[in-house]
């Protein structure tokens, strides 16, 4: 809401400057985003009189003008063709900068000095566009400087972000209210007088019927007789222009004064179009259309409330007019509607037809019921003095259930209660009432205009914003320090963090929202869309960490960041029913790409490969003290690359995957390098993180450790040797690692070479090497018959 | 036998010098000292000698051992300092350098934020991210009809099922399963259809506040914002606030921080105002207590958000807030 600091002193006498207003109305809750002057301020302009005006020798169109001033006379080239000797003119002598940003300097203009510049209003910034110099219409001073001349009509339009509840301040007579009980000062009255100059009475030309009072509780009307069109005098347009209103003719200018002014929005309609000088007020039906003032075919949603004349609608109920009744060039006589419309009706109408108007914006915020009366009469009076109209006796108001004002309990306990204040009920009245509240025998009576007031929270509100917040108490908890504990969830997720960051991984934050392109591939079924998203690039809810984390990855190697080990902890969206909210759980996942070691100058480069992701997996888990996982082959997630993926199962569960990212997904995210990532989903593994871990002994007694390398099928996979090696071992085998894995000379077609290392070692004794060569060559010759295996020599 | 003596020290002397490299010495030694060296054989032949001049020659061979025993150690000490002073590293060269990982500068102040919160005695809690139209609108009294859900373009999923535009559900749901006192953050993602530029991201984070208990006032509200405005920015740090207007506090609040950047005296980043916007605050409103089953005759609260990528872009000085989503490595490291 645009207002200007002038036309709120029409309202007001408050001695603040234009800083202090808005400090003052920011602190009550009326954020003044900004204060701008409306002539930009500039120096150095002063007044000079032309004395002399030549033709210039070289060109036709210019003029060498003798410009005196107090300081003397200086020679000006001119371009203006309303340049004339004895004129009192705004000259910038050279040095001087004008508000438009340029410096005057001393130059030759086809050849002839010249020594400053005669301004007009366009280079002052005053107007837009100006046709030639600005001559002053009267003498002056010579060399006072212009600036001050204009300082004494200087005014400031104030820009506020009013909040939806204050639909009562989108009017200067509404903020005019704010300022009085801000600075103490009385609210002057509106001159709502009219002056009926036709005998004839309106009831005799119109007839008003609601039939919709639910919709519109209150329609008055007043006939406006020979109206004539034409621009409204400077004064309106300039204030309108101030406020952002484009000015139109003086019957459109004054509907939109008086919105401006009052808040009030109004109508005017061209009589002659309206048949059978008649108004209904009713409702629409489904499939109802109509044509705006803008020319546009609107659908009507159901349930709007339509003006219409004795045959057709003729306007939207305070959203917008229609084409067919609009005042035009050719209008004489004026039908002014100023009614109350139901703030709901008119937000719900608004919002379906996708149109919002100064109107609907006001009637959905709630107008003032008695406030119709007052912008019809204020308006028909601008329209005789500003269009030389002639105004019918009296006015058609019907108003079939006047609305009552609110009451309110008058609780001055428990507004102190809500604001930890001891204010006495006399400050309390003092402040209510200085907004237009008045305070009886226990009660608030709520005025029309503040629809937002109706319990006593919104009471102390008022007190509060009018006694201005930072004068409020303040408990001092500064002193205060306690240690809550981390609930379970938090604790688990910054563990989970802790040993992601151990393991060199950078922690990523990504989108949630993605491309459906980039979230099908790894939905389980459909991924979950969102109806009215941002933009194609954030349709659909990720239903998985990769989702997010590759267009990372993508956008890091664009840029050639090329080594990158990333992880993220968040909310994946999954399985969905459309009737309750969608499963999200929280997941953790990383992916890594580019060499295995930093660049350096004794490191050979190699680059990421399989084994990498799953180290980064095995030690992770690890670290999760997860009890019975199994990692297994796993093919059935299409994102990762077949043949290079697997899972981890816990009991019957699959709770993740691991590998290579499929190629082609990756190719979706225009990544063409190798991508290897790992996701796990954090709310299924929780449950198997064992926190409480009991404290193992260190062993007393030293290890053996025995090495052997068998020749095996190459299609026998290594964990189920290590597996059985483990299981048939004995209870003194403590571990078996995979040492080396060989295929290639000496090795025979088809067979592959597995290297294991045995570990033996007793809680109890040292071993003796006979019994660990016992051991170690009992589980060699199992397992060679086991596997029909042979020994690599 | 005073000849075999000399003969000996100098073939040692002689093939000593003629040694260039560390590991010719371990030959010396055998040839001279070891079992079935020159020494050893020479203490040997001690028998083929007469008796008298045994104990002489014996001693002789003694000291001569001792002699070259103490020479050859030299040798080996000599030789390793010529090897050492051969391999020396070039200690300029950089060294190996492991990948290393990081907290995520966003992450980093939200941890911030929640700790002090706990310090100030909140717990915090969670909720989802995608969410009831009851919980994210209803519960918080805001209706269909409410021209605050302007103030809030949500993303829909179904007409019923939203992605959340403020963490305030979670309040809902805390009220509705714990009686108070009640005493939480919230912390999360919220939702808005905003088209994204330096200032707006569809997606964003906020940390939620609710205080309900008998008794609780605005002025426990102020004190807090004040007390974690100087634990996050300082001691010097001045709050203020203005009315505002949210459906679900009345009275409603907005608070803004004095400006970290100029203390207050303004300058660009505050818009010469002195003042940084930082969110909204207020009283629970009635109508929300009652959606979420506390009686608001006995209980008073108070609710707060505030936004964690703000804060961030405060404390870090970025003035992008899309850089925080692109994860560009070279944006990472510098947390």
């Amino acid at each position: 809401m645009k207002v200007t600091y002038r036309w709120l002193k029409e309202f007001v006498d408050f001695s603040e400057t234009p800083d202090e207003l808005a400090e003052l109305l920011t602190e009550a809750g009326l954020e003044v985003e900004e204060v701008t002057p409306l002539v930009q301020p500039f120096s150095g302009i002063i007044v000079g009189k032309v004395e002399q005006v030549q033709k210039h020798p070289n060109a036709d169109k210019l003029s060498v003008c003798q410009v005196r001033t107090d300081k003397g006379t200086f020679q000006v080239i001119c371009g203006a063709p309303n340049v004339k000797e004895g004129q009192f003119v705004p000259f910038a002598a050279v040095g001087a900068e004008l508000p438009i940003g340029m410096k005057i300097k001393r130059a030759k203009i086809r050849g002839v000095e010249s020594l400053g510049m005669i301004c007009s209003k366009e280079e002052l910034g005053l107007e837009t566009h100006s046709e030639g110099i600005w001559a002053f219409d009267r003498e002056l001073p010579l060399g006072k400087d212009v600036y001050e001349l204009l300082e004494a009509d200087q005014d400031w339009v104030f820009d506020i972000a009013v909040t939806p509840n204050r639909g009562d301040c989108l009017s200067v007579y509404g903020i005019a209210r704010e300022v009085a009980a801000l600075t103490g000062n009385k609210l002057k009255p509106l001159n709502s007088e009219v002056e009926e100059s036709l005998e004839t009475k309106i009831d005799e030309i119109v007839k008003i019927h609601i039939h919709d009072p639910e919709g519109c509780p209150r329609y008055a009307a007043r006939v406006i007789r020979d109206v004539k069109i034409s621009p409204s005098p400077d004064w309106m347009q300039r204030k309108l222009e101030a406020v952002g209103l484009r000015p139109i003719n003086n019957i459109v200018d004054i509907t939109n004064y008086v919105l401006v002014e009052l808040g009030h929005p109004l109508h005017a309609f061209d009589l002659r179009q309206i048949e059978g000088s008649e108004i209904h007020v009713r409702s629409s039906e489904a499939g109802d259309r109509f044509v705006t003032l803008d020319d546009k075919e609107r659908l009507l949603p159901e349930n709007t409330v339509m003006i219409c004349d004795a045959a057709k609608p003729v306007a939207i109920g305070g959203i917008m007019g229609g084409q067919n009744s609009e005042v035009s060039g050719q209008t004489k006589d004026v039908l002014l509607e100023s009614a109350y419309f139901k703030p709901e009706r008119i937000a719900m109408s608004s919002k379906k037809l996708g149109l919002s108007t100064d109107a609907s914006q006001r009637f959905e915020r709630g107008a003032d019921p008695e406030n119709v009366i007052r912008a019809l009469n204020r308006a028909a009076a601008l329209m005789a003095e500003l269009a030389g109209a002639k105004i019918a006796k009296g006015i058609c108001d019907v108003y079939p259930s006047p609305l009552k004002e609110k009451e309110i309990p008058f609780k001055a306990d428990k507004i102190n209660r809500l604001l930890g204040t001891r204010f006495s009920e006399e400050l309390i009245k003092e402040k209510l009432t200085s907004i237009q509240l008045k305070v009886n025998e226990g009660k608030v009576i709520v005025p029309t205009f503040r629809h937002d007031l109706s319990i006593a929270e919104d009471l102390a509100e008022e007190v509060a914003r009018l006694v201005n917040y930072s004068n409020l108490p303040a408990k001092d908890f500064t002193t205060i320090f306690y240690d809550m504990p981390q609930s379970d969830h938090e604790k688990r997720i910054q563990y989970l963090r802790t040993e992601l960051l151990a393991l060199g991984l950078q922690e990523i934050f990504c989108q949630s929202m993605v491309k459906y392109e980039e979230a099908e591939p790894f939905a389980e079924s459909a991924p979950i869309r969102i109806k009215n998203p941002v933009s194609d690039d954030m349709a659909c809810m990720r239903p998985s960490l990769f989702s997010g984390m590759l267009k990372a990855v993508s956008y890091n190697l664009n840029r050639n960041n090329r080594d990158l080990r990333f992880f993220e902890i968040g909310r994946i969206f999954t399985s969905f029913d459309r009737e309750n909210i969608p499963t999200q759980p929280y997941a953790v996942a990383a992916v890594i790409t580019g060499r295995r070691d930093l660049p350096n100058w004794n490191v050979p480069e190699e680059f990421v490969d399989f084994y990498d992701i799953k180290g980064y997996l095995e030690t992770f888990l690890q670290k999760l003290f997860l009890d019975n996982y199994k990692i297994i082959l796993y093919d059935n997630a299409r994102y990762m690359a077949a043949g290079e993926s697997v899972a981890v199962r816990i009991d019957d569960e699959i709770v993740g995957v691991c590998g290579r990212l499929n190629p082609e997904v990756c190719g979706i995210f225009d990544i063409e390098r190798a991508v290897y990532g790992f996701e796990l989903n954090v709310d299924q593994l929780q449950k198997y993180m064992i926190f409480d871990r009991q404290f193992q002994p260190i062993p007393k007694f030293p290890y053996s450790e025995r090495d052997i390398a068998f020749l095996l099928d190459e299609d026998i996979l290594a964990a189920d040797v290590v597996e059985y090696v483990r299981k048939n071992g004995g209870s003194l085998l403590k571990s078996v690692e995979i040492f080396d894995v060989y295929q290639g000379e000496n090795i025979p077609e088809g067979k592959r070479s597995l290297g294991l290392r045995l570990r033996y070692q007793s809680t109890e004794r040292t071993l003796s090497d006979q019994e660990v060569d016992k051991y170690f060559q009992q589980i060699i010759n199992k397992t060679t018959k086991h596997f029909s295996a042979s020994l690599r020599k | 036998m005073n000849t075999i003596i000399d003969k000996i020290r100098s073939e040692f002397h002689r093939e000593a010098n003629a040694i260039k490299d560390l590991k010719d010495l371990e030959p010396l030694r055998v040839k001279f000292l070891g079992r079935k060296g020159l020494l050893s054989t020479s203490f040997d032949r001690i028998s083929e000698l007469p008796k008298e001049q045994r104990p002489l020659f014996g001693k002789a061979l003694n000291e001569l051992k001792k002699e070259l025993e103490n020479e050859y150690q030299n040798l080996i000490k000599q030789f390793k300092a010529k090897e050492e002073q051969k391999r020396k590293l070039d200690l300029t060269l950089p060294g190996r350098r492991p990948f290393i990982g990081g907290k995520h500068p966003l992450l980093i102040v939200a941890d911030e934020i929640k700790d002090i919160f706990r310090s100030l005695g909140f717990s915090i809690e969670d909720g989802p991210e995608i969410e009831n139209d009851f919980f994210n609108f209803e519960a918080l009294n805001i209706p269909k009809t409410h021209p605050a859900r302007d103030m809030q373009d949500t993303l829909y999923v179904t007409d019923d099922i939203l992605l959340r535009t403020h963490t305030s559900p979670v309040q809902i749901r805390v009220m509705q399963r714990q009686k108070p006192p009640i005493q939480m953050i919230a912390p999360g993602r919220v939702y808005r259809r905003d088209t994204p530029d330096a200032s707006h991201s569809p997606f964003f984070h906020q940390v939620e506040g609710l205080v309900v208990d008998e008794g609780i006032t605005f002025a426990d509200l102020k004190g807090i914002i004040q007390a974690f405005a100087h634990r996050m920015f300082g001691e010097d740090v001045k709050v203020r606030f203005r009315p505002s207007f949210f459906p679900f506090t009345e009275p409603s609040a907005e608070y803004d921080f004095s400006c970290v950047f100029c203390k207050g005296r303004g300058c660009r980043v505050c818009k010469n105002t002195g003042w940084m916007e930082i969110s909204g605050a207020g009283m629970v409103h009635p109508n929300v207590f009652k959606a979420a089953g506390i009686d608001p005759e006995t209980y008073t609260g108070y609710a707060f958000g505030m936004g964690i990528d703000r804060i961030a872009m405060i404390k870090y000085n970025i003035n992008d807030i899309r850089i925080f989503f692109e994860n560009d490595v070279r944006f990472l490291n510098q947390f």
